[in-house]
């Protein structure tokens, strides 16, 4: 294989759920003479495909984390990265997404445009990743490639143009017409190994031409030569993959190719377009922040020569001790060599380097700019940054999103306590979105996460790779206070008891941000009534009551305090006086600032025939739910709603129920929302109970 | 306060005045203009009236997405709670936008039937429209029968029903292929330079239709200040 950095591409494969990654990956491996069986998803001998080597993933057929494997194809190395699609995973995905150069989006041939399709397409947009788009399930029952390529158009406002038209369609399927070299190809050999080119069948020539016509349209907006080549009637197929490249590379243009994966059709297709269309990564730019220099952001070249720069993106403990993948942007990582951590500033000894292939790993010597591989034994925290120390820099970080939903755990048996303590231990260190912590009111062990699912798969985690069995409490919501009017106030702190007092005042006011703001703290102080020292002992003070809400308990968020004014005296004035000031002013001012709750509020996609329809509108209001909109063609609907977590718990059940399984739903965290007057008035009572109890037992 | 300056701003006070109490339940109305010239954001003007006067609205959107859709009410919205400070603007959007539905179609498929079917569903769930706006229907190319469908569910529900079509040029004359009919009312938006101009073309029977004439903001296209 040729190692030169051109040759390298970092890929990844995004989709809805169960639009067929995993399967993808498996022919992808299975063609680049990777792997010499193919194993199914849910495969009759329950082996599970390659890349889901989680005993759970393998069980319930759906990729939980993300496992990297590499493979070989037309002279070029292919660092496959598989990634979820449950949304409940994806900070997966999103940090999936930071070290990738390029990505294929997958679509189901039938229901086309998904609703987790759009949030993959938003994260890939966030990262400036380059995508092609495969049309999956051409040999299913209502498959559509034209509809699915529209939907790329209408729904996430892709450029998208066909390369290829399907020969025949559901159980018809055969192969695809190229449109650049105009030849039909089909699969063959027991698994598709074959490729067979051959002449378009003549019943879809005039149409080939037309999709022809119509992608050199599109295609040579960015290619000068390929223009004045279509002008002077003189094309070659080398200008199209030029155009194209140009065109993906600047994310303007998404090249659609199709096929089954299942069915072992379109495949080796799809990986020429990797190596031809998608970026290596020297075409990437990348910046660092330098730590030395006031975070200013420095270009990271992939010139071997170079300090060491590599990003920890994600974390493993397996059978080889904690294993962290890493994606070198810059420089040469080598075994035996010192490396430190831009963060703690520790120095470690790469004592193995490895490339991995799932579960399965291949000890290398080094590794160099653009590549991705395994360190061994190196403690580290998810997002950290390795040097080689001659230089302070840091990768910016991935963008974790805040759990939205907890539950309390604790050991069926006394002997799990360990155990658990362990598995939660690795868990966090693992997953950013995953917390663990102790409630200090009831003592009891929390978790917390991005779902229900989410939260489901760890404590199944712990009881298979823990032997821990635990006992779970019902989920609680991460709901939010906040206050609704601008209130003023003017606060004095004074203690006199012996020895020096303490003294300070702070006048100003409090009033709301803008909704997805969470805090800010302005100091509007002239002609110094409070002495700048301690202008940041004010925001320590109110930031301090943030944390717990007088209505609920919960944290405040969406506030702006504004200090305007206060006194301080020369000798009483201290950190702590002007802490304690801004401590009670906001305890003051907090009930007249008008406080409401807020909850969180999930964004729902729920697919179904439209006979069901009313059934799943139905299980959407039930639950307090708001429909968005619905889009119809031929004979499916997409629902789009918000619905607030707290009435969501056990929703899978429910819409299996109302439509005989024949429905499926994807929920993400969409915003906070003021919660509604009776449900508010609800919790504050429970709150209130809570803190009765509590002084009671006190 | 929001709804106290959509009592000000909004065209259709005008129209509830000038207009004999304005469309009125039962009724077709249809709203002619130019392509980019703002017949969406009209109809959402419209939509979002009697969303916050607490009207169910259905909006049916044909060839166009959910979200596209939704954005226009959003993007709505947020000028309204800006021009009027609105506090409460959570509150206010959460229980107005309740209210909307949206349903898209490709256009190919979408039918009278296709749209009964979908009030019959909304009626399971307790959701009876008194507002209807049917976007990217073509007016022109329909059939009587069609034209009769609609107005037909307009009285049963009743509901007040609105359709848009484009205007060939920017002269706001009822094309000849759309008979006038079978709409109560009909009015044209203008482009003009600083403002849209929103004309009466037809008010139920009253023959002093053309009298009615007013600016809009070509942003908002709410009233104009002045």
């Amino acid at each position: 294989m040729n190692g030169e950095l051109a040759n390298i591409r970092n890929i990844g494969i995004s989709a809805h759920v169960d639009s067929g990654k995993t399967t993808l990956t498996e022919r992808v491996l299975f063609y680049t003479n990777r792997i010499h069986r193919i194993n199914e998803v849910k495969g009759k001998d329950g082996a599970g495909a390659t890349m889901d080597h989680m005993e759970l993933e393998r069980e319930r057929g759906i990729t939980i984390t993300s496992a990297a494997t590499h493979c070989e194809w037309n002279d070029h190395r292919i660092n496959l990265i598989d990634t979820p699609g449950h949304v409940d995973f994806t900070i997966e995905v999103e940090r999936s997404l930071r070290v990738l150069d390029g990505a294929v989006l997958i679509l189901c041939g039938v229901a086309g445009v998904q609703s987790q399709s759009m949030t993959v397409d938003r994260q890939m947009r966030r990262y400036k990743v380059p995508r092609l788009a495969f049309v999956n399930k051409l040999d299913r029952s209502g498959a559509n490639p034209q509809r699915a390529a529209a939907g790329l158009r209408e729904k996430l406002e892709h450029n998208a143009v066909l390369m290829q038209l399907p020969i025949g369609l559901e159980s018809a399927f055969e192969g695809v017409i190229d449109l650049i070299s105009m030849k039909a190809l089909r699969f063959g050999g027991a698994n598709g190994e074959q490729v067979v080119e051959d002449e378009i069948p003549a019943e879809q020539r005039a149409a080939a031409e037309a999709a022809r016509e119509e992608m050199l349209d599109a295609v040579s907006m960015f290619s000068d030569a390929l223009t004045e080549s279509i002008l002077e009637e003189r094309v070659t197929e080398e200008l199209i993959h030029e155009a194209v490249r140009n065109g993906v590379l600047s994310l303007e243009l998404t090249p659609v190719f199709m096929g089954s994966a299942y069915g072992n059709k379109g495949v080796q297709p799809l990986l020429n377009a990797v190596t031809r269309y998608l970026p290596s990564p020297e075409d990437v730019e990348n910046t660092g922040i330098d730590l030395s220099n006031d975070e200013a952001p420095v270009l990271l070249s992939s010139d071997t020569n170079k300090p060491l720069v590599a990003l920890a993106f994600k974390l493993e403990d397996g059978r080889y001790g904690q294993l962290t993948y890493v994606r070198v942007y810059q420089g040469t990582l080598a075994r035996g060599m010192n490396i430190v951590n831009s963060r703690t500033g520790k120095r470690h000894k790469v004592g193995r380097l490895g490339r991995m292939h799932a579960e399965k790993m291949e000890d290398i010597e080094r590794s160099t700019g653009g590549d991705i591989v395994a360190l061994f034994g190196i403690e580290c925290a998810f997002g950290d940054t390795f040097t080689d120390g001659s230089v302070e820099i840091s990768m910016s970080a991935v963008h974790v999103p805040d759990p939205v939903i907890s539950l309390s755990v604790k050991p069926a048996q006394q002997k799990s306590q360990e155990n658990i303590a362990k598995a939660l231990g690795r868990f966090v260190r693992e997953d950013p979105t995953f917390r663990a912590g102790v409630d200090p009111e009831s003592g009891e062990t929390v978790i917390s996460g991005m779902g229900e699912l989410h939260l489901d798969v760890y404590v199944e985690r712990m009881r298979r790779e823990y032997g821990a069995e635990v006992v779970t409490g019902a989920p609680q919501v991460a709901y939010r206070e906040t206050i609704s009017q601008r209130t003023d106030f003017n606060y004095t702190h004074r203690k006199q008891t012996g020895g020096a007092g303490q003294f300070g005042r702070v006048a100003g006011y409090l009033e709301p941000l803008p909704a997805g703001e969470d805090f800010e703290f302005v100091n509007e102080v002239r002609g110094g009534s409070i002495p700048t020292e301690f202008i940041p002992s004010l925001e320590k003070g109110f930031r301090a009551m943030l944390a717990k809400g007088r209505l609920i308990g919960f944290p405040v968020l969406g506030l702006r305090v504004v200090v305007n004014d206060g006194q301080s005296h020369s000798v009483d004035s201290s950190d702590m006086a002007f802490q304690a000031a801004a401590r009670g002013a906001f305890r003051e001012c907090y009930a007249r600032a008008k406080p409401i709750i807020l909850e969180p509020l999930m964004k729902l996609g729920v697919e179904a025939p439209v006979t069901h329809q009313g059934a799943v509108l139905k299980t959407i209001m039930q639950r307090r739910g708001s429909v968005i909109g619905t889009t119809e063609d031929e004979g499916f609907c997409q629902i789009e709603a918000e619905a607030p977590l707290a009435a969501m718990f056990g929703y899978a059940t429910d819409l299996r129920s109302a439509t005989a399984g024949a429905a499926d739903f994807t929920m993400e965290f969409a915003r906070y929302a003021p919660a509604p007057r009776d449900i508010a008035a609800e919790l504050e009572e429970k709150f209130q109970d809570r803190r009765r109890l509590a002084k009671d037992e006190d | 306060m929001l709804r106290g300056f959509l009592n000000a701003r909004s065209p259709l006070r005008i129209l509830e005045r000038g207009l004999h109490g304005g469309l009125g339940r039962g009724n077709l109305g249809l709203v002619l203009a130019g392509h980019g010239v703002g017949k969406t954001p009209f109809l959402v003007g419209v939509a979002l009236d009697g969303l916050l006067r607490g009207d169910q609205v259905l909006h049916v959107a044909l060839d166009s997405s959910v979200a596209h859709t939704r954005a226009h009410y959003d993007t709505l919205f947020d000028d309204l709670a800006q021009a009027t400070r609105l506090e409460d603007e959570a509150v206010v959007r959460g229980e107005a936008l309740r209210l909307l539905s949206i349903r898209a179609w490709p256009r190919a498929r979408f039918g009278v039937e296709k749209l009964r079917e979908a009030l019959r569903v909304a009626e399971e769930t307790g959701a009876r429209p008194g507002l209807l706006i049917v976007e990217g229907f073509e007016v022109a190319a329909a059939s009587g029968a069609e034209l009769d469908g609609l107005a037909a569910l307009a009285q049963e529900l009743p509901a007040e029903l609105w359709l848009s079509a484009a205007l060939p040029g920017e002269q706001a004359a009822l094309p000849e292929d759309i008979a006038p009919g079978r709409f109560a009312v009909i009015l044209a938006l203008e482009p003009g330079h600083s403002a849209v101009a929103l004309r009466a073309l037809k008010d139920h029977d009253s023959p002093g239709a053309g009298k009615l004439r007013v600016s809009l903001d070509p942003r908002t296209l709410l009233l104009k200040r002045s």
